[in-house]
């Protein structure tokens, strides 16, 4: 295979064994570095044909590009070679061809070639020069013409011919008389031919019937005139609706079944209208496999392709200083020199990564680090075209696996497998290189083919990892061989393709894939193209409707030739003014939101007046534009928010803040409007929503770029309100309602908390041992678990939810790290605000958590009762009654906490109340009631408490009214129903059902 | 147990503030039948609370005896059926709930869960009350469309049930539905009242109150019977033996708004706007209702204000109150509030100073 001009020699032998021509042809002129246009351009052609030179031998070409050089190089006396079959013939040229496209310059004297062996054939090539130089003239119309012509159309051409020729085509505009018009070739040459009238037409055509013929013609040349005129007379009757075909009308009917967008689709790396820079960029790429699927080719060359890149890339910057002083000729807007001009400007920029990226291929010479290519960008540039072109101009063969295609994880890792991994048995049949098209565009199924690239890319580093030193070795000995063995996995190119790079299943190719971003091409590059596309089939397009349609449609190339197909259908010639009325589709894909938000707050500038070249005002037309912009993104709430979010860091002259308080204006009609149709569905009331916008626009757009934020603070304000509702939400649920009643959501955050947070932590409370505590204190205490309790609130680690058991043994921790478990402090946290809240010590902290979880234990037996109120109302009298009556002072607080719940802890009520001192100090919560029990003889004791909580009650409920007795009964039933065996089953609803006769004389005891 | 509902007043007979209307009532429900009643009056006032005392004098004791109930209606709206979860407090005699948690679809509940109640009438025809109350809180903020829906079914069902409802602005409740009812209104406390009932919290809680501390309470607590209670226990919390010129603690949030207004004072300009949207994000993450926060902003603006602005500027707030009301985004508006005021506040400093 080719690589990069090692030997002249060699390499003709090895294209001498390829069959494919094409991609040669192209390679070689990507990689010949191209020479400056340094020399003063000599833009006489000899007049003389040099045809009675080509060789009638030639062969029949099945291509369109090479066969029309093939002459040249049969003419070349110095070709030593050995014979070739008639294949070869044609691959030489284009690397002659390239030369004289470049202009003729190259060849004049002082040109630094950029290779030793470019120089070596540049002798030979100025011996040709004459043909040469004749040569290009044939090229300038040539591959405008269909397939099938060839040198035989040049044996017939006399000598008269050839000098109109010099007239009407010719690489500068400046050179014809009259109108001219661009002509690009297949291959990417462009000429000027001139327009003139039938006689001009005639020989075109001419030409083109010629071509049918195989070799040279035995018919003489009147003969073939007159077929010609008579051809051309008809044609004429024919498409007179049609209007003026230039080129090749006879090829139109049969081609125009086929698309135009396949049938112009490029063939040649030439032709790409993508960025050129990309393109080089792809293509590098590529090349760096080479190593590693051609195997040793590139070993032997490589160094001379360094030093052949390096003196290039000096050439360039020279010839950078050259084209500025021979611009003169150049200026001139010929196509020619603009792709000449954008090329070099492109590889000036591009010299310098191009030069590190070979050396870094130098170091790591396997395959490039990167291993997959991710192309991406918006629809219709020309990415799959790209990658196609590519890969066949260096010499894969593409494998396309697209969204059409089975997806799924295991028949895709099948398919890469096959095309990756294994080296095809028959001989001549190239590498494969993927093509993975759309990869972003099934989510579901496009993740297989996702997963298994990335599989094989990370076996692919790990092996690589391991073999780092092994493979350097392997590289001096070049035992390719055996390094394909060991390396199972990724071995040929994958090129990936996508329209939306950040969509979420890439998210792991692109950390290791190299990503290019599609950029639009020029307009310019796109309408040349167009023009050559519009000249070929004869639509009659005048550059500037061109321009506007690639405007319109935003370069994308696809859309442009099916619109212009389309119109060519309906016999309507493209008006610039109707291409927003006719039926070009307009672009529908939406902007993001932060472009929308730059054109809102971005005031137009120079390119958009330009493109309001209508009767509109520019007013009216940028609130067209923007309301277009707007409405086709649809998503207003997301746009006004973000302006809001950006609209108060914009530097707008606003000294009264006038301005300010419009824009909010506007702001808060949007949010009513929204509001409004949210409410009743008028979703039709939406299309008022950009109206604002547009306003907002109005007043504040700047000239210099602002700097946009995505609005996020809405966003976070509103999940963290949502969660601190939340919060709020379950304490509320978790509080008894008898107090909870008495409170919203909302007004424990306005009212309750504040203060709230204060009387949770007295500054009085010191952290002493409990038994040091004055009495007072204990009261305090008491009190303070007792608020605790009942607002269902308690202390909690902030890491870690503490088990009970653990608490004691992190009585160590810091007390920092105890917080209110409905995290209270949370809601007096203002960003930039220090309350003036006194923190509790953690020891405190921490008695108060096991004094809670104390309560809480004696409560756990008993919830439900918390709900009777009688429980609520006695506690008062039970609370007054019950602090004097305590002696045992140690349980104090205990017993407060108690008699909230009169019901459950009568085991304690009765100490108190009876005086009894039958039980030791309690120092557990839930020690107590077990520990109780234990002192007593079981079964007395739970009549005793049982009975004498009943009286206790029952006296005071008395005077509220009779029908609490039974009610009582029922409550303290419960109560003891987890603790003893039952008494009294109390039934939910007021059915007042005693099931158990019970003894007056079991409770008196 | 926090003061605020350990001395709340459990009969109509023990209210202290209100006794005339809670003697009114009183005689309302023991001598003849109950109407619907509609009892509105700022927070902090005691509408609950006699509320509360109005069921216990109703139906005695057992009206104390509820329970939480998490309540999913299902609502045959034309094509689909929704699903409502409400939380309510139920006992034998009434139900209680907030329905305007239920967003857009308050009006299913209410007119849901008043055909329940009507349904399921209270068997014992013994005692002398043959129907059930249904408290509704906040029925101001209650859609229009189930207020409209509630008139209808007020009438419909009266035989079996009694509305009572709650709200803070009678204003913003329609007037068929105010006609229904027997309109209470509870004003607020006046600081005289407030330093009553304090002075009662203080001689049962034992505690030596200096001459006018109980006045200075009453006078930060803006006239919230509920707020100066809770004040009082924090400043007994903090600090017992009270002295005559003790730190009343502020609320947090309210030290927050007049930071911001501070802000507003010193600089105007879109810069320090931008500044105070993110403080005023910060109230509203809090849970702080906006209106309450615009009132309050207002409140603390005025302060410092000359007052040739006075009038223009709470003007302003009104008009920017009503458009907050009508939109979603209460920060848009709150914003906009402030960026009048800026506007306004720094022409006026032109015009003066030049």
């Amino acid at each position: 295979m080719d690589m990069d001009f090692p030997d002249p020699q060699e390499l003709e032998w090895l294209e001498a064994n390829n069959s494919n021509l094409q991609d040669d042809l192209v390679f070689e002129e990507f990689d010949y570095p191209q020479p400056p246009p340094s020399p003063p351009p000599e833009p006489e052609y000899p007049p003389e044909s040099p045809e009675p030179e080509n060789p009638p031998q030639s062969p029949e070409p099945e291509h369109q590009t090479p066969d029309l050089e093939s002459k040249i190089p049969s003419s070349k006396p110095i070709l030593s070679l050995p014979p070739k079959p008639p294949t070869v013939q044609p691959q030489t040229n284009p690397k002659k061809r390239f030369r004289s496209d470049v202009g003729p310059d190259l060849i004049g004297p002082g040109n630094v070639g950029p290779a030793a062996d470019v120089e070596e054939k540049r002798c030979r090539i100025d011996d040709a020069e004459g043909e040469k130089s004749d040569d290009e003239d044939w090229l300038r119309y040539s591959p405008s013409k269909a397939a099938g012509n060839g040198d035989t159309d040049v044996a017939m051409v006399t000598d008269e011919v050839v000098e109109e020729e010099e007239r009407v085509l010719s690489r500068y505009a400046s050179e014809i008389v009259g109108d001219c018009l661009p002509i690009t070739g297949l291959d990417g040459d462009r000429v000027y031919a001139k327009i003139c009238g039938v006689e001009n037409e005639e020989r075109v055509k001419k030409l083109d019937i010629k071509g049918n013929f195989d070799g040279l013609s035995r018919e003489p040349i009147r003969v073939l005139m007159q077929r010609m005129e008579h051809g051309e007379l008809s044609k004429a009757l024919q498409a007179s609706i049609e209007g003026e075909k230039v080129v090749n009308s006879s090829s139109a009917p049969v081609d125009q079944e086929q698309l135009w967008v396949d049938k112009y689709a490029p063939n040649s790396f030439m032709e790409l209208l993508s960025d050129e820079h990309t393109n080089r960029e792809v293509l590098l790429w590529l090349k760096q496999w080479d190593s590693c699927v051609f195997g040793s080719e590139i070993k032997s060359t490589a160094d001379d392709i360094l030093s052949a890149l390096k003196r290039h890339s000096s050439a360039v910057q020279h010839s950078k200083f050259h084209t500025r002083t021979y611009g003169n000729q150049e200026t001139r807007l010929g196509n020619e020199n603009f792709r000449t001009r954008n090329y070099q400007n492109q590889e000036n920029n591009g010299s310098k990564d191009i030069q590190e990226l070979w050396d870094k291929k130098r170091k790591q010479s396997g395959t490039p680090e990167q291993k997959i290519l991710l192309l991406c960008g918006p629809p219709g540039l020309g990415k799959t075209t790209l990658a196609h072109v590519a890969a066949r101009h260096c010499g894969y063969r593409v494998v396309e696996i697209n969204a059409s295609d089975d997806r799924s994880s295991s028949t895709i890792e099948a398919k890469i497998l096959d095309v990756v991994q294994m080296n095809s048995v028959v001989a001549d049949s190239k590498p494969k290189c993927l093509v993975i098209d759309e990869i972003d565009g099934a989510l579901g199924d496009g993740k297989g083919a996702v997963d298994v690239i990335l599989k094989m890319v990370s076996a692919d580093r790990k092996t690589d990892s391991g073999k780092e030193n092994t493979t350097r070795e392997e590289q001096s000995v070049r035992k390719s061989s055996k390094r394909r063995q060991r390396n199972t996995s990724l071995l040929r190119p994958v090129i990936c393709i996508c329209n939306d790079l950040y969509a979420p299943v890439l998210r792991p190719l692109r950390q290791v894939a190299k990503v290019h971003v599609f950029v639009q091409p020029t307009v310019n590059r796109v309408v040349n193209r167009l023009k050559y596309i519009c000249n070929k089939e004869g639509v009659k397009a005048n550059s500037i409707s061109l321009t506007a349609l690639a405007e319109y449609t935003e370069c994308d190339i696809r859309s442009c030739l099916n619109t212009l197909q389309f119109l060519n259908k309906k016999k309507e010639t493209l008006n610039m003014l109707e291409i927003s009325s006719q039926v070009v589709g307009r672009k529908d894909a939406s902007k993001s939101a932060l472009d929308i938000w730059k054109e809102i707050f971005q005031k137009s500038r120079v390119k958009r007046e330009r493109r309001s070249m209508t009767a509109f005002s520019t007013m009216s037309n940028e609130f067209e534009f923007l309301l277009s912009l707007i409405s086709n993104r649809g998503d207003y709430d997301l746009i006004l928010d973000g302006i809001h979010e950006n609209i108060l860091q914009l530097n707008y002259y606003d000294p009264v803040m006038q301005k300010t308080v419009k824009c909010l204006d506007n702001l808060e009609v949007s949010d009513m409007i929204h509001k409004y149709i949210m409410r009743t569905q008028r979703m039709s009331l939406l299309v008022y929503q950009p109206q604002v916008a547009i306003a907002i626009h109005g007043l504040i757009a700047q000239v210099d770029r602002p700097n946009i934020e995505w609005p996020k603070s809405f966003q976070r304000y509103r999940t963290m309100s949502v969660e601190k509702t939340e919060i709020l939400h379950s304490w509320h649920n978790r509080i008894s309602p008898n107090i909870s009643r008495h409170f919203s959501s909302k007004s424990f955050a306005e009212e309750l908390i504040s203060p709230f947070l204060h009387i949770l932590s007295p500054p009085t409370l010191k952290p002493v041992a409990l038994h040091l505590k004055s009495e007072k204190e204990k009261i305090d205490l008491a009190q303070l678990v007792n608020t605790m309790v009942s607002y269902a609130l308690t202390f909690k680690h902030l890491q870690s939810c503490p088990l009970p058991g653990g608490r004691r043994h992190e009585d160590v921790l810091d007390g920092s790290l105890l917080s209110f478990d409905p995290p209270l402090e949370e809601f007096i946290k203002f960003k930039g605000y220090s309350s003036c809240h006194f923190v509790l010590p953690s020891a405190v902290k921490q008695v108060l958590i096991h004094e809670v979880e104390k309560l809480k234990i004696l409560q756990g037996s008993t919830n439900r009762c918390m709900d009777s109120p009688d429980a609520c109302n006695k506690e008062n009298h039970a609370l007054a009654g019950k602090e004097n009556l305590s002696s045992q002072s140690s349980k104090s607080y205990q017993e407060n906490a108690s008699s909230a719940m009169p019901l459950n802890a009568k085991n304690l009520s009765i100490q108190a109340q009876h005086g009894l001192s039958l039980v030791k100090p309690l120092t557990t919560g839930a020690g107590t009631v077990t520990a109780s029990a234990k002192v007593r003889s079981p079964e007395k004791t739970k009549k005793l408490s049982g009975s004498s909580n009943f009286f206790d009650r029952f006296r005071k409920i008395k005077s509220n009214g009779s029908q609490n007795v039974d009610h009582n009964v029922q409550a303290s039933g419960t109560a003891e129903r987890d603790l003893r065996p039952l008494l009294f089953k109390f039934n939910e609803g007021f059915t007042n059902a005693v099931k158990r006769p019970v003894r007056m004389r079991d409770f008196l005891l | 147990m926090l003061w605020v509902d350990k001395y709340r007043p459990k009969t109509l007979d023990k209210v202290l503030i209100h006794d005339d209307v809670a003697q009114n009532l009183k005689k309302l429900v023991t001598e003849q039948d109950c109407p619907h009643l509609l009892f509105y009056g700022p927070p902090g006032s005691g509408k609950k609370t006699l509320i509360m005392a109005l069921l216990r004098q109703m139906f005695g004791p057992s009206a104390d005896k509820v329970k939480v109930e998490n309540k999913t209606w299902k609502v045959d709206a034309g094509t689909r059926t929704i699903d409502i979860e409400l939380t309510t407090l139920l006992s034998t005699h009434h139900v209680e709930m907030n329905p305007a948690d239920a967003g857009f679809q308050d009006r299913y509940v209410v007119q849901e869960i008043i055909k329940e109640m009507a349904k399921n009438r209270p068997l014992d025809t013994k005692g002398k009350k043959s129907f059930k109350v249904l408290v509704l809180n906040e029925v101001d903020k209650l859609s229009r469309e189930a207020q409209h829906s509630l008139r209808r079914t007020m009438e419909k069902y009266s035989s079996s049930c009694r509305l009572i409802l709650c709200c803070n602005s009678s204003s913003k409740v329609t007037e068929a539905v105010r006609s229904r009812c027997l309109n209470v209104r509870i004003s607020a406390p006046t600081e005289n009242e407030i330093v009553r009932v304090l002075e009662f919290i203080g001689k049962k809680e034992g505690l030596q109150l200096p001459p006018g501390f109980a006045a200075r309470i009453a006078e930060k607590a803006n006239r919230s019977l509920r707020r100066a209670i809770l004040l009082f226990e924090t400043c007994r919390v903090q600090q017992y033996p009270f002295t005559h010129n003790q730190a009343i603690p502020p609320m947090d949030w309210e030290e927050y708004v007049s930071e911001i207004a501070s802000d507003i004072m010193k600089e105007q300009s879109p810069k320090r706007l931008f500044q105070v949207r993110g403080k005023l994000y910060e109230l509203l993450t809090n849970c702080i209702p906006p209106e309450i926060i615009l009132k309050r902003l207002l409140y603390e603006l005025l302060k410092k204000l000359d007052s040739e602005l006075k009038h223009e500027v709470s003007f302003w707030a009104a008009y920017y109150e009503h458009r907050m009301c009508l939109g979603q985004k209460a920060i848009f508006h709150l914003e906009a509030f402030v960026a009048k005021f800026m506007s306004i506040y720094k022409g006026f400093l032109i015009a003066t100073f030049g």
